[in-house]
């Protein structure tokens, strides 16, 4: 086991001419944590996955991948990484055993060394169907645990995963995000970008990014203190016309966060008085709970509140 | 860079040999085009009436007739009760009309002023043409089976084209150049839609993940459509044989180094366009773009002679030129080691710089 951290960044940025997609972020990631990148489509998420994978090289600022540098253009950092874009990077009109026999050859790797990976990532992930099945007649949720099992055969250090579950039923997602904590069990470091909450409050830390900015990093309970350090409730108005209340409630001194849930409304504030203070005038008919904030409340309060 | 390669193409094979579409452009495709262009593309013409006007008893006017009729290009015309030459060819009661001297063929002949004309109907220029050369084959050969008849010489031009095919057999000398526009569609579309499918599909960035250097990419992705563009060249070869006859006079391993550079020529070529197509649709177009003006200017279809000084450059610079005149010498004229030679040194030459060109436009990055 390798010391030192999976991933050490500083002050990295990505330009693309006169576009800045990654713009001066800085953040290390320790082996065997679950890092998960959160942002709007655009963020700069993918280019700093991309960049990490060694698949860009750096327009400044500095990265150490796995304790290795861009020196080469990234060439050593491909080694030790494995990348799952976005896209199905499996090839539909190959069989199972011809895709991961590409990707081996595509790895130099010798082939009874490819044959014995493939063995233990087929029962990693539980796959048991014949080598011989197209790709193409694969239910969703097995092809990305294949493309998975496809980018790890050369027994990564650091695993790259791209919004893996999107477009996958919901129970497949589980089983994929199962799949992620069994892979960072096994000392693997994984990298994960995803637009789905309840996805990235399984990671150990999350890094927000918002045109290209890291705007804050920590475990999904240190981004909602630092979000939200007083109190949070939940108004449901049942019906009831509250436009008063509303507007009154937004101009009150001490609150951080108002913002449209479904038929409901969350409201923070910041600190227990000012809540108090701001609740007096709320209509009978109106129930207030208080309710601890979820990631998608951090998430609205730093990026959409920051393009406010 | 062996397993590397190794894996390229198998995967390539499997992908190609698997796809109902990609076998129907591979092997279905050559061969319909082969018999359709072999034949529609042909500029061999039979049937054409030809009457003939001379005095009654000019018995070497009669022979010459018939040597005309028995060529199989001519049937008699049926002139009814019409004399007048251009008349026939006015009514369309006859395509062509021999006009022999009134005071009898053989006599003129003797004093050395055998003039025999010929009235041929150009309404069809391209017929007509063909009426000349075939005219003027059957009055050559009239004249050496005949030594003592001097054949005059005919007020028309001389068709280069004969001294390839002395026969006049048109399907002979289009197969060849079909066969090399089969060979340079089949492989430019090829290559410029896989590595763009790549790209669109996201595999690109599976292969690009890999530490692997440019060339191993380009040589992966290229070499098994050199493979499956030879393979096409040789089916279309044993097709023009067993569909047309076209011989091989020359040397098989002519053929096969020609076919080789040409093949590494268009894939070259095809890689190219894919870097700079975004899209499938872009490099299907690109290849297109690149196919007509290759097409129409390799003297497939029109003589390279007869093309505007200023496109005569975009000719010297069109591999199907190049190609299709390596395989006719091979082919036809029994591989003439001068004309193989500069030939496939022009054609060596573009190899390289495609090739070359090709590999400084790859790069590794997405999107």
């Amino acid at each position: 086991m390798k010391t030192g951290p999976a991933l050490e960044v500083k002050g990295l940025s990505i330009k693309f001419g006169d576009f800045t997609a990654v713009d001066d972020v800085s953040f290390s990631v320790a082996r065997g944590e679950i890092f998960g990148f959160l942002g709007a489509n655009g963020a700069g998420k993918t280019t700093a996955i991309r960049t990490l994978c060694g698949l860009l090289v750096p327009s400044s600022g500095s990265a150490l991948v796995g304790g290795l540098d861009f020196s080469d253009g990234g060439k050593s950092i491909k080694k030790i990484v494995g990348y799952m874009s976005q896209k199905f990077t499996l090839y539909n009109d190959l069989t199972v055993g011809e895709n991961l026999d590409f990707a081996a050859g595509l790895r130099k790797m010798e082939p009874r060394y490819a044959a014995k990976r493939r063995r233990e990532l087929f029962e990693l992930i539980g796959f048991d169907r014949p080598l011989s099945t197209m790709v193409a007649s694969l239910p969703g949720g097995v092809k990305q645990e294949l493309a998975l099992a496809s980018a790890m055969l050369h027994d990564p250090e650091i695993v790259f995963l791209d919004e893996p579950t999107s477009g996958v039923s919901p129970g497949s997602r589980a089983r994929f995000w199962a799949l992620i904590h069994k892979i960072t069990g096994l000392g693997k470091t994984v990298i994960v970008t995803t637009h789905y909450m309840d996805e990235a409050e399984q990671c150990g830390r999350i890094a927000l990014m918002r045109a290209g900015r890291l705007i804050a990093l920590g475990s999904p309970e240190e981004l909602k203190r630092g979000a939200f350090p007083g109190p949070m409730t939940e108004l449901d108005f049942k019906g009831a016309e509250a436009g008063e209340f509303i507007s009154a409630l937004k101009k009150a001194p001490g609150l951080l966060e108002f913002s449209p849930h479904g038929m409901r409304w969350h409201a923070a504030f910041r600190d227990q008085a000012a809540l108090s203070a701001a609740l007096a005038g709320l209509p009978v008919s109106a129930s207030a709970g208080l309710i601890k904030p979820s990631l998608e409340d951090v998430f609205i309060r730093l990026i959409e509140g920051a393009e406010r | 860079m062996k397993r590397t390669l190794k894996a390229f193409i198998r995967k390539e094979f499997a992908q190609a040999l698997r796809d109902p579409r990609m076998k129907l452009i591979l092997f279905v495709m050559p061969m319909i085009q082969m018999a359709v262009f072999g034949l529609a593309l042909s500029s061999e013409i039979r049937n054409i009436k030809l009457a003939a006007v001379y005095s009654p008893g000019d018995v070497a006017a009669a022979g010459l007739t018939r040597r005309f009729i028995s060529s199989g290009w001519f049937v008699p015309a049926d002139p009814g009760r019409a004399r007048d030459p251009s008349g026939l060819i006015v009514s369309g009661k006859a395509d062509a009309v021999l006009v022999f001297p009134v005071e009898g063929f053989a006599r003129a002949a003797a004093r050395g002023r055998g003039m025999v004309q010929l009235l041929v109907d150009a309404t069809s220029v391209t017929r007509a043409r063909s009426v000349e050369a075939y005219a003027r084959n059957i009055f050559a050969a009239h004249a050496a089976a005949d030594a003592g008849l001097e054949a005059s010489s005919p007020p028309f031009g001389f068709d280069v084209r004969i001294i390839y095919n002395p026969e006049m057999e048109s399907p002979m000398f289009m197969v060849p150049g079909v066969m090399g526009m089969i060979v340079c569609l089949v492989t430019i579309i090829l290559t410029s839609m896989s590595l763009t499918r790549e790209r669109e599909t996201g595999t690109f960035e599976t292969i690009v993940s890999a530490p692997l250097e440019n060339h191993e990419i380009l040589l992966g992705k290229t070499i098994p459509y050199v493979v499956l563009g030879l393979a096409n060249a040789a089916l279309v070869i044993a097709a023009g044989f067993l569909l047309f006859g076209v011989p091989v006079k020359g040397q098989l391993w002519q053929l096969f180094v020609a076919s080789l550079a040409f093949v590494i020529t268009t894939v070259a070529i095809g890689t190219l366009i894919s870097t700079i197509s975004k899209n499938q649709q872009q490099a299907m177009m690109g290849g297109f773009i690149f196919l007509f003006p290759a097409v129409l200017m390799s003297g497939i279809m029109y003589p390279v002679e007869n093309m505007p000084v200023l496109l005569k450059p975009a000719v010297y610079l069109n591999p199907l030129y190049y190609f299709t005149s390596l395989l006719r010498n091979i082919m036809l004229k029994g591989g003439d080691p001068a004309a193989f030679i500069s030939n496939l040194s022009a054609l060596f030459l573009m190899a390289v710089s495609a090739a070359s060109l090709a590999y400084a436009r790859f790069r590794q990055t997405l999107d």
